[in-house]
């Protein structure tokens, strides 16, 4: 049917986890958007992602209704999964609180490459890497 | 959680989505970007403001931060739900039809009033936006008892459900957004259509049935234009074809492409910037 934007609202929510309390909540609710119908299908679009960070983009249009697209979960959270760390470096210059390999940087490059403002996978992977060390991740290999 | 914190993050830097990754280590409910340089960060009501400032300065002595600066405020958790409900209200759409949604109570005027049961989900056609109150104005006055409807591109299933509220024998109503399915066989459930409106997933080319009294379309002006063969030929001789999802100043172009095809322009409706356009079948 025929659709108007009047908007967009971009959030970073836990995959599967979503729920009326901020910032779904506020920043939806003032769009006019079905707060509860927004929770039930991004969760259910992102049950394979339960804990992990995504970034979501909804388009509200004129009649209130909504449309939204998922993007895939920023470097530094896939990163702390793949040093399987809990948290990076307060410190990263001096303290390294883990690493990754290479061939681990490769695959969330190939994973960030729809989302990640690079020409080839080689500028994506100097990205990830520079996200990994900006975190006191070292990578090796 | 009674109240949560929310720091607005004004910052400057080389690649603010890589900051805005990086404020995940703080474990924050959520993130809302209101532009590249500005975040919204929703915290647990116990954090402390000076964690993310000692965790800002860090990323700025590596660099990857230029500047910043930080407002904290306090927000009440309420029920979110709640106010959004309070936005949606009762929509009258014509002497005839009125849409409510389903936590809104509402008692008819009079024993011709139908009343329509729609909540605003992620299809379109919740009867907010203009082209949604031309079609079914133009349903009202086109569409006779026991009339057999073909809906494109139907969304909530809306204008489907409004014709079969006033006699419509049977509507194929479909949409090629998958989503559309569920959300008008809700509706269709809602509003006591199940026998009279028919929901389907699939393109124009993916109906067979043809000979419509009535062909009702409110989509956008370029698949209109596609479509137009397409579009015709479903209707019966005589049938009237209801086109919408169109600005004023589309209506020339869209005469000129219909008028080719031997339909008759009976009329075209305005409503602020949008129009919708009647034709019969010669």
């Amino acid at each position: 049917m025929a659709k108007k934007i009047t908007g967009y609202v971009k959030l970073q929510i836990t995959g599967g986890k979503a729920n009326p309390s901020p910032p779904v909540g506020p920043a939806l609710g003032q769009k006019g958007v079905n707060i509860m119908e927004f929770c039930k299908q991004f969760n259910a679009r992102t049950a394979d992602k339960d804990g992990l960070v995504i970034p979501v983009v909804i388009t509200v249009y004129s009649d209130k209704s909504f449309t939204f697209i998922t993007k895939t979960p920023p470097a530094a959270v896939l990163l702390k999964r793949a040093a399987k760390i809990t948290s990076g470096s307060a410190e990263s210059n001096r303290t390294k609180v883990g690493k990754v390999t290479s061939s681990q940087v490769e695959e969330i490059a190939k994973l960030k490459m729809p989302d990640l403002n690079a020409n080839d996978l080689a500028e994506a992977m100097s990205m990830v890497a520079g996200t990994a060390r900006s975190m006191g991740i070292t990578v090796e290999g | 959680m009674n109240q949560y914190k929310e720091i607005e993050v004004r910052l400057t830097a080389e690649n603010p989505s890589l900051v805005s990754d990086l404020l995940w280590e703080l474990e924050p409910l959520g993130i809302e970007e209101i532009s590249t340089s500005i975040l919204k960060c929703y915290f647990s009501e116990d954090f402390q403001l000076s964690v993310l400032e000692k965790y800002l300065n860090d990323l700025r002595q590596d660099k990857m931060l230029e500047s910043y600066s930080l407002m904290e405020s306090i927000l009440q958790n309420k029920n979110w739900n709640e106010e959004w409900e309070k936005t949606i209200n009762v929509i009258k759409v014509s002497e005839t039809f009125v849409i409510k949604p389903t936590f809104r109570e509402y008692t008819p005027n009079n024993a011709n009033e139908i009343v329509l049961t729609i909540d605003p989900k992620m299809s379109f056609g919740t009867g907010e936006h203009q082209t949604t109150k031309l079609m079914i104005r133009a349903i009202e006055k086109y569409c006779k008892p026991a009339d057999f409807i073909l809906d494109i591109g139907t969304g909530t299933g809306i204008l489907a459900i409004a014709a079969a509220k006033i006699g419509a024998k049977k509507a194929i109503a479909f949409d090629n957004d998958p989503w559309c399915f569920e959300n008008g066989v809700e509706n269709c459930q809602l509003n006591n259509v199940t026998d009279f409106v028919e929901i389907r997933t699939a393109e124009l080319s993916d109906i067979p049935e043809k000979d419509f009294d009535l062909v009702i379309a409110n989509i956008q002006r370029n698949p209109l234009l596609d479509l137009c063969p397409a579009i015709v030929a479903k209707g019966k001789s005589t049938g009237v074809i209801l086109l919408s999802g169109l600005l004023v100043e589309d209506e020339s172009i869209i005469l000129e492409k219909y008028l080719v095809w031997g339909l008759q322009h009976i009329e075209t409706v305005t409503l602020d910037e949008w129009i919708s356009i009647a034709f019969i079948r010669d």
